[in-house]
């Protein structure tokens, strides 16, 4: 049912020029109702400097209906849930078109890096810190950066492979990492104790 | 942490708005095809008959040049989807090879107007295949040549209809930012958008109404003659007889004389039908 040769063509696009437009996506393995974004964060911004993944699904209507955009990094955004990085934007909701794609949507999620809209919050207590004290703002917005956007962000497929080495298996090594945000220690300590 | 859990609760997340849109949709389709079957005039009548005196008139001043109907579903695309079948319909039936040709040299047009506008030609081959493809199997005597039954079932399908809608939906957006100087003033009045902003979330979603500006841009692009006929309240405080008027869109470069549009729809707000005219 999901357009698997738009979806090839589109990763094709995203591949060919990934360094100039600062979003990618890897892919696991066949896969291709699920992969990851990522997105670097926009020069001048509190995000300067960060990669930032998202956990994209396609549901079986894509291109007729959107993706569904996550990011998996944590981040300070009016627009973001600071709990699940959960997204707010029109695009990726009723302003879908087919005549968008993966990279004009994480494209879209760069823009609204650079440009918040507070006044259409995901995140009530980042808005209004965003809105009321924006300088409290741009220092936790940086703070999150460094922490959880730098550390090797990149290297999540390193990550994931050396918690498989260890004797996890993919799926629930994955979905450690997504849950502690890509911090492979975290991720490490949840497996030994869950 | 009790007031940022207690402002996303607010929010029904994007997948459940999604959900909701859908079973929407799904309670739609029950109700009635993408595309219904041509029902005589008279079931207008019916419908209006216990309603205002004006609609009444206009619904009989209506049977004098129209015989029939065929309903669209009210989702958003009625306008693209009246279109194209009523368009396929008439070269079923005329068999009218030199317009086919016609269409599909300006198809080739749209195609680099949006190549032209920065579209990667992957995003819109595959819908406008599928409509080259309904232009050529109207056309009789050919290996995929289809007969107006097959015609309705493949406007009542979701795949062609959807993509078909898709690539006018293109086509209308390619248009209107191809001639971005003469649809601004329209456009910044109606919505106060400017013309990508309104192509981004008023053309080319699906789902998203049409008015004049759509119309304007579909059949100017694909040269096709559209007309119009308006069922609505106007006139409703004088007592001379109800008019019923129809605006004719006429593609730009016609020889406006010579142009009768064969694709008429009827407009009540906010929704588009089928209408067929009388055989003289």
């Amino acid at each position: 049912m999901l357009d698997a040769s738009r979806v090839q063509k589109e990763l094709v696009e995203i591949e060919r020029d990934k360094s100039l437009s600062g979003v990618s996506i890897q892919i696991y393995g066949d896969d291709l109702t699920h992969m990851c974004g990522m997105i670097s964060g926009p020069v001048g911004t509190p995000y300067e400097g960060g990669i930032f993944t998202v956990d994209i699904h396609l549901p079986s209507a894509y291109p007729f209906e959107p993706p569904k955009m996550q990011f998996t990094t944590k981040v300070w955004h009016p627009n973001v849930s600071s709990q699940n990085g959960a997204i707010c934007l029109d695009i990726l909701k009723d302003q879908w078109s087919p005549a968008l794609t993966l990279k004009t949507a994480l494209l879209s999620l760069q823009a609204l890096l650079s440009t918040p809209e507070p006044d259409d919050p995901q995140d009530a207590v980042v808005a209004q810190q965003y809105l009321r004290d924006y300088q409290t703002f741009l220092g936790t917005a940086r703070y999150w950066t460094e922490t959880f956007a730098k550390r090797g962000s990149l290297g999540i497929q390193e990550k994931l492979a050396k918690l498989v080495e260890m004797g996890f298996s993919e799926d629930i090594a994955r979905s450690a990492l997504d849950s502690c945000g890509g911090d492979e220690n975290a991720a490490l300590e949840k497996l030994c104790s869950g | 942490m009790d007031a940022e859990a207690g402002g996303e609760e607010e929010r029904p997340r994007d997948d459940e708005i999604l959900a909701f849109h859908n079973q929407i949709r799904a309670a739609d389709a029950e109700k009635l095809e993408f595309v219904g079957d041509k029902e005589p005039l008279s079931v207008l009548a019916a419908e209006y008959a216990s309603g205002s005196p004006v609609f009444k008139a206009k619904v009989e001043k209506l049977g004098q040049t129209y015989v029939a109907i065929r309903r669209a579903r009210g989702d958003g695309n009625c306008f693209f989807r009246s279109f194209m079948f009523s368009y396929l319909e008439h070269l079923l039936v005329t068999q009218d090879e030199v317009e086919v040709a016609r269409v599909e040299r300006s198809i080739e047009e749209c195609k680099k107007t949006l190549i032209d506008l920065g579209h990667a030609e992957f995003t819109f081959e595959d819908f406008l295949v599928i409509f080259v493809e309904q232009l050529q199997s109207v056309i009789q005597g050919r290996e995929t040549s289809i007969s107006l039954e097959t015609l309705i079932e493949r406007c009542r399908d979701q795949y062609v209809s959807n993509y078909v809608v898709m690539f006018f939906r293109f086509v209308t957006s390619g248009e209107i930012r191809r001639r971005t100087d003469f649809f601004e003033p329209f456009i910044l009045g109606m919505s106060g958008m400017n013309v990508v902003q309104f192509c981004r979330s008023a053309v080319e979603p699906m789902g998203e109404e049409s008015d004049h500006v759509h119309i304007t841009a579909l059949s100017d692009a694909l040269g096709v003659p559209v007309r119009v006929v308006y069922l609505d309240r106007s006139g409703d405080t004088d007592d001379k007889p109800a008019e019923v008027n129809h605006h004719d869109f006429i593609p730009v470069g016609s020889p406006q004389t010579t142009v009768d549009p064969f694709v008429v729809l009827l407009y009540r707000p906010g929704h588009y039908d089928i209408l067929y005219t009388k055989q003289e």
